[in-house]
């Protein structure tokens, strides 16, 4: 609901919190901090609603998912699915009154489920999400939709048809706060012209998984097959292009990719190590690169302007000025970090609202919110909203009225996320980057591959 | 046979007195809500800020004896009958937090709807051109969260094209008086007692089948 949720630099914490020390060090780096918004706690507290949830896929992933549902008051886990036993018998612990199920069409015939989470192997998401869909039920489906843009469009169509539906795509860091504070900090011009942007994901792993059993370990490393898997760009780096991409606020007009396999010569086809070079209107490049071979400086995403670099990792974020910016005002008070030989100003989300409601921001509150526990939050709250609004509608006028009920929802204001447009279109260019990488060359884009008819 | 003509009359005669409302609503001009272009609007007031809830969803109708006409109409008491809803849910202000804690003082759960019974209807003075609105005192029953008040509002009438009425009015009401304790977020804010409920609803002609 609370999309347009404004969000503030912690210009009064700053004042309020700078030390004589702090003041000593104000040379050095300003991190951008967000403190975990207070709404998240009340609403915990409160437990306004609960949504019955099922989850389809338990790989690590899905566990993850899993744990994090269980966190969450507004979740309520009826159902989890794996085609393995051992994985339904390992998500016990984080769902104990969750039914086990094998084939996730039980779930879909269960009249009591109403938002399915989708956390299979990619390529196994169209036919799971459409029937779930179908079935009128709720769905947040993993990013990448799917691990060919045929299947993701099939996926978002089906979304687009939804109406009544709330759809979302995993793309988690659409209903990160720190993210969303950070959009609108660069759309104030802050950072000056944009002139580039670079995202990195290093990384020492083999990617591989293994099992006593043959046909077990072929479906559990469905990433190293170029016919199941999106690679390095399409599995990973399509977080950390859309994030760039919604910050530049424009889509690419070509790519063009580099893959080489270098560490782990292990049978597999998917290269461990790539670069993908958008090129964006006006100029401007985004270089996506990562490798499984090297870990050094792990990952984060870097946008430069013509006054300032915006440097994003993990929940924090810092901005590096350039000598002849102009003077915002604040930052000369702002928490600084060293960076080698530059200097971080931290930009911090909600921090003056969290001062008017007693609470403590920056260090001293570590951030327990997760870009997936803030999706899964907004998904739930959005389903309750969605659900709400058509069941009153039903209730009050005729349900069949589809373009009274469609205008109805559509003025409801619900939490950010990512929905099957922001989903298909990040789907379009990390797979097609994947193309360009594993082709090595150049791919442009057209625009009616963005365009859902 | 006297008697049983007696006996046939006494058995006849709630079936008689049943089917006069059904007679009798032959005569009424019934108009029904529509899906859009209603608002009703929450305003109150709290140590830190004022805050608003609004809902775009007033469900419900407007009836009026036929004798009521639109084009010449008479000032005084007006025939008329009306019901309207809102479900609690659709009531929203810019803060989930805020909306979550109102529908636990407003006990949503148990009463789902917030409604308006109309209980008398008098026209002050007929509209001197075809676009004035009709401008009505009313007395009317308002019940919320379990408890039902009396409420008196004027409320303005609008034609709106050949078929539809607007009706816009607003009225003040105390929280307490419907057993509800002024919302307080400890150590951040307390509300109000006083809220001010206005409203904007668009009805439309029944059509005759």
């Amino acid at each position: 609901m609370n999309n347009t949720e404004s969000v503030e630099l912690n210009r009064r914490e700053f004042l309020k919190g700078s030390s004589f020390a702090t003041l000593m060090t104000m040379l050095g780096g300003v991190e951008l901090i967000t403190p975990t918004p207070a709404r998240a706690v009340d609403l915990e507290t409160l437990v306004p609603f609960q949504v019955k949830c099922a989850v389809v896929g338990l790989g690590a992933w899905g566990r993850e998912i899993l744990a994090t549902l269980s966190r969450l008051k507004t979740a309520q886990l009826v159902a989890v699915c794996d085609t393995y036993p051992v994985s339904l018998k390992r998500a016990a612990s984080s769902a104990p009154k969750a039914q086990g199920v094998e084939d996730y069409r039980k779930i879909l015939d269960d009249k009591e489920v109403r938002a399915v989470i989708v956390g299979t192997p990619t390529h196994k998401h169209r036919e799971i999400v459409i029937a779930a869909l179908q079935a009128g039920k709720h769905v947040y489906c993993e990013a990448p939709l799917a691990h060919t843009i045929e299947d993701a469009r099939a996926i978002a169509l089906a979304a687009k048809a939804a109406r009544k539906q709330v759809f979302q795509a995993g793309l988690q860091t659409r209903s990160n706060a720190q993210r969303r504070f950070l959009l609108d900090f660069i759309r104030t011009g802050a950072t000056g012209k944009t002139v580039k942007a670079h995202a990195q994901w290093h990384k020492k792993q083999s990617w591989r998984a293994t099992s006593a059993s043959a046909d077990r370990e072929k479906e559990l490393n469905w990433r190293l097959n170029r016919e199941t898997s999106g690679g390095l760009v399409g599995e990973i780096g399509i977080h950390q292009i859309d994030t760039l991409a919604w910050f530049l606020n424009v889509r690419p007009v070509s790519v063009t990719g580099f893959g080489s396999l270098v560490q782990w010569r292990d049978g597999r086809d998917v290269p461990d190590t790539v670069e993908a070079v958008f090129e964006f209107p006006e100029g401007v490049r985004l270089t996506c690169e990562g490798t499984l071979a090297n870990s050094f400086d792990a990952d984060y995403e870097l946008l430069y302007g013509t006054d300032a670099a915006i440097m994003t990792r993990g929940n924090k974020a810092w901005l590096f000025k350039e000598v002849d910016s102009p003077l915002l005002g604040w930052e000369v008070y702002a928490q600084k970090d060293q960076f080698y030989k530059e200097t971080g100003i931290a930009l911090v989300a909600n921090a003056t609202k969290s001062t008017q409601q007693g609470e403590k921001s920056g260090d001293d509150v570590p951030f327990s919110s997760t870009s997936l526990r803030s999706a899964l939050e907004s998904f739930l709250i959005n389903v309750n909203e969605i659900g709400s609004a058509v069941e009153d509608f039903g209730a009050s006028f005729d349900p069949n009225d589809k373009a009274a009920l469609e205008k109805y929802l559509a003025g409801i204001k619900l939490q950010p996320r990512a929905g099957y447009q922001e989903g298909y279109e990040a789907a379009v260019m990390a797979l097609k980057a994947n193309e360009a990488i594993l082709k090595g060359e150049k791919v442009a884009f057209k625009k009616e591959w963005f365009e859902l008819a | 046979m006297k008697t049983n003509l007696f006996l046939l009359a006494g058995k006849l005669a709630p079936l008689v007195l049943l089917t006069l409302p059904l007679c009798a609503a032959e005569n009424w001009v019934r108009y029904d809500a529509l899906p859009a272009g209603s608002k009703a609007k929450v305003d109150g007031t709290s140590t830190i800020h004022d805050w608003t809830v609004e809902s775009r969803l007033i469900a419900g109708h407007v009836e009026f004896d036929s004798g009521f006409n639109l084009d010449q109409p008479a000032p005084g008491k007006v025939n008329a009958h009306c019901v309207v809803t809102i479900p609690v849910r659709q009531l929203k202000s810019d803060s989930t937090k805020m909306d979550t804690v109102m529908y636990e003082h407003i006990k949503q759960k148990d009463y789902p709807r917030i409604e308006y019974r109309l209980t008398e209807m008098t026209l002050k003075e007929a509209p001197k051109t075809p676009d004035a609105p009709f401008l009505f005192d009313t007395k009317g029953e308002l019940a919320v969260a379990g408890v039902t008040n009396k409420v008196q509002m004027p409320v303005a009438m609008t034609r709106v094209g050949k078929d539809k009425l607007k009706f816009t009015g607003s009225t003040s009401v105390k929280m307490t008086t419907f057993g509800i304790q002024p919302p307080t977020l400890v150590g951040i804010l307390s509300t109000g007692d006083d809220v001010k409920i206005s409203f904007e609803w668009l009805a439309a002609k029944k059509e005759e089948k």
